[in-house]
């Protein structure tokens, strides 16, 4: 087999990867919190996606221009409501009381859908196209890589063009001298947690057409969003970028050539190593930790 | 006087239960999780509690301990005792693995590491075949001395004997050298390393000990049930559910997180057994047959966990000390 393949239809899984990765990166560098209901934001974005094509009869791509706002509404309530309670604990509070979030919104979800997988088949689900002779590419697969580097485009103009996106990216380097500046931190926390679960929202649906539809999903997705954020650098948009596709690389290699099997015990292998040789990322600020 | 006095009361009724309640399996089964989990997250606590470092991974022990004793007896036919002691053994070299990659780091990076250490751990029991992979493991017979191991009641002393010992070795260890270092480490780590005090030392100290014990529980809980898998002994969902007694009894505390299994257990077995939904349709306030009363029969006995996450939710925003914090006085 072609070694393009698995490099290819990897790059274009990573791109949505790197989304929720960048989604967990911005909430980190902004409130320094790690978000571990992340997966479950992305599994309601499933969700959306699926129930906007069955009943609504939307694409899921199209569905995109619903689901974004509905989710940066939800993500900015949550942390009014909840979140901003606890951005003073300790960091185990917080890991805690988004845990117990997640646990509520993927049994909530598993109660009102049942825990049968729904999968959501659009024309061209399973369509491919060849490229170079012999190296496959899956059209939704190319889509949603597309979406996502749109998205990552129009954030990364955002964040360095508007007023907004400017305080943002103030508060995450150094929340205390942003608020001294008159920068509404608290705002922020809420703006950034907002786009954060809209990014996550939106690599869930993106992965709908391809994936399982089922309410503990997003546990797996978690994972692999922490171990982007740690391999980019946590709270580095750019490195959750990069190493959304790296870890999509990876997985798409191991599987070609070991088994898909273990794929994931090498992505947190990645993970730990990450961990013990440069733990403030490829990307990270050094003395981050 | 007065403490050790309660103690001894305490002691013996513990001791006396099973003969009071008889042979009553259904009783002493959810005696002896309330056990375990007192146990476990005793153990959870002398890490998480007095050293404060929350480990979001201890499943991984408690599956070392479960999965290497019945692998030992189903391939060998060891000495169960013998087995155990083994599995103490695999868990603190995944301890030590552990420790030596996240005690460098602090703040966030623990937590995330000690997840990983243990979905590394589940994947690896789930991909080989000498741990029965998705299957697990079933152990058909096995026998220590002449004790009756079919009958609940061996387990049930058991897990007693266990969860004494961790709380002799948290009461001794918070009023020791290793105990005052560890809490100093816990307030302010920097402040603990400057005064010289080895911290990576200390904390591998408080893991292994917490591993070990855990491991332990999980040989126990291995020999009782009989059958293991991965979604059973292994999964995050006990991780979450160890520390969240010990949060709401109190962490820190001796005896916060026996406060906390003592209350969770009941609660996940009544919503488990869906006592909660029988005893609304028995009192008349809901029909059996309307459309309340079947969502009641069908669904609640799976909402367990979600009454979990409420109360994980509630007691992070509400009762971040626990039970026990809200009788101590404001330090």
């Amino acid at each position: 087999m072609s070694f393009l393949q698995p490099l290819i239809s990897g790059t274009l899984t990573g791109g949505v990867y790197a989304l929720a990765g960048i989604g967990m990166s911005l909430v980190f560098g902004v409130m320094n919190i790690s978000n571990f209901a992340h997966g479950d934001l992305m599994m309601l974005g499933m969700y959306l996606a699926f129930f906007a094509f069955t009943l609504l009869h939307i694409d899921p791509y199209i569905s995109l221009v619903l689901i974004i706002p509905i989710s940066f509404l939800f993500g900015y309530m949550m942390e009014r409501i909840f979140i901003n309670k606890v951005i003073h604990h300790p960091h185990q509070n917080q890991i805690l009381l988004t845990i117990g979030l997640g646990l509520i919104m993927s049994n909530t979800a598993l109660l009102a859908f049942t825990s049968d997988p729904k999968i959501l088949t659009t024309t061209y689900s399973s369509s491919a196209f060849t490229l170079l002779g012999d190296v496959s590419v899956s059209v939704p697969l190319l889509l949603s890589f597309l979406i996502t580097c749109a998205i990552t485009a129009i954030l990364y103009l955002f964040l360095s063009k508007t007023s907004t996106g400017m305080a943002l990216r103030a508060t995450s380097q150094n929340r205390e001298a942003a608020q001294l500046m008159g920068i509404n931190v608290a705002k922020m926390s809420a703006i950034a947690f907002g786009i954060g679960t809209a990014l996550a929202a939106t690599a869930g649906a993106l992965i709908a057409p391809t994936y399982y539809i089922h309410p503990l999903a997003g546990h797996s997705f978690l994972l692999k969003a922490f171990t982007i954020c740690v391999l980019g650098g946590l709270g580095s948009v750019v490195g959750a970028g990069v190493g959304g596709i790296i870890i999509g690389v990876v997985e798409a290699m191991s599987s070609t050539y070991l088994s898909s099997d273990w794929k994931d015990v090498i992505v947190f292998v990645i993970f730990l190593a990450v961990l013990l040789l440069r733990p403030q990322g490829l990307f990270g600020k050094k003395g981050g930790q | 006087m007065k403490q050790i006095a309660f103690l001894a009361v305490l002691a013996a009724v513990a001791v006396a239960l099973p003969l009071v309640i008889g042979e009553n399996p259904y009783i002493i089964g959810i005696l002896i999780s309330v056990l375990m989990m007192a146990a476990l997250s005793s153990a959870w606590n002398i890490l998480g509690g007095y050293a404060g470092q929350y480990s979001f991974g201890h499943a991984a022990y408690f599956g070392a301990g479960a999965y290497t004793t019945l692998i030992l007896l189903t391939l060998y036919n060891l000495n169960p005792l013998f087995c155990i002691a083994v599995g103490i053994v695999v868990a603190s070299i995944i301890a030590l693995i552990t420790g030596s990659i996240v005690f460098r780091l602090r703040g966030h990076y623990f937590g995330l590491a000690s997840i990983a250490v243990a979905e590394v751990v589940l994947l690896s029991v789930l991909n080989f075949n000498f741990t029965g992979g998705a299957q697990g493991i079933l152990l058909t017979d096995v026998a220590l001395w002449d004790l009756d191991l079919n009958s609940k009641t061996p387990f049930y002393y058991g897990m007693l004997l266990v969860l004494v010992v961790t709380l002799s070795i948290t009461a001794y260890l918070r009023r020791s050298k290793t105990g005052y270092y560890l809490q100093a480490i816990r307030e302010d780590q920097d402040a603990a390393a400057s005064l010289g005090i080895n911290i990576s030392f200390y904390k591998n100290k408080a893991l292994l000990i917490s591993a070990a014990l855990t491991s332990v529980l999980g040989s126990l809980y291995g020999l009782y049930i009989r059958f293991i898998d991965t979604s059973a002994v292994l999964d995050l969902r006990l991780s979450i559910e160890i520390i969240l007694t010990a949060i709401i009894g109190g962490v820190g505390t001796l005896w916060g997180p026996v406060i906390g299994a003592l209350l969770l257990v009941p609660l996940a077995e009544m919503l488990r057994s869906n006592l909660l939904g029988d005893v609304l349709i028995k009192a008349g306030l809901v029909s059996e047959t309307s459309g309340v009363g079947l969502f009641l029969k069908g669904s609640l006995a799976n909402a367990h966990v979600l009454v979990y996450g409420i109360i994980t939710v509630l007691c992070i925003l509400y009762l971040p000390k626990g039970i026990l914090g809200l009788f101590r006085r404001n330090k």
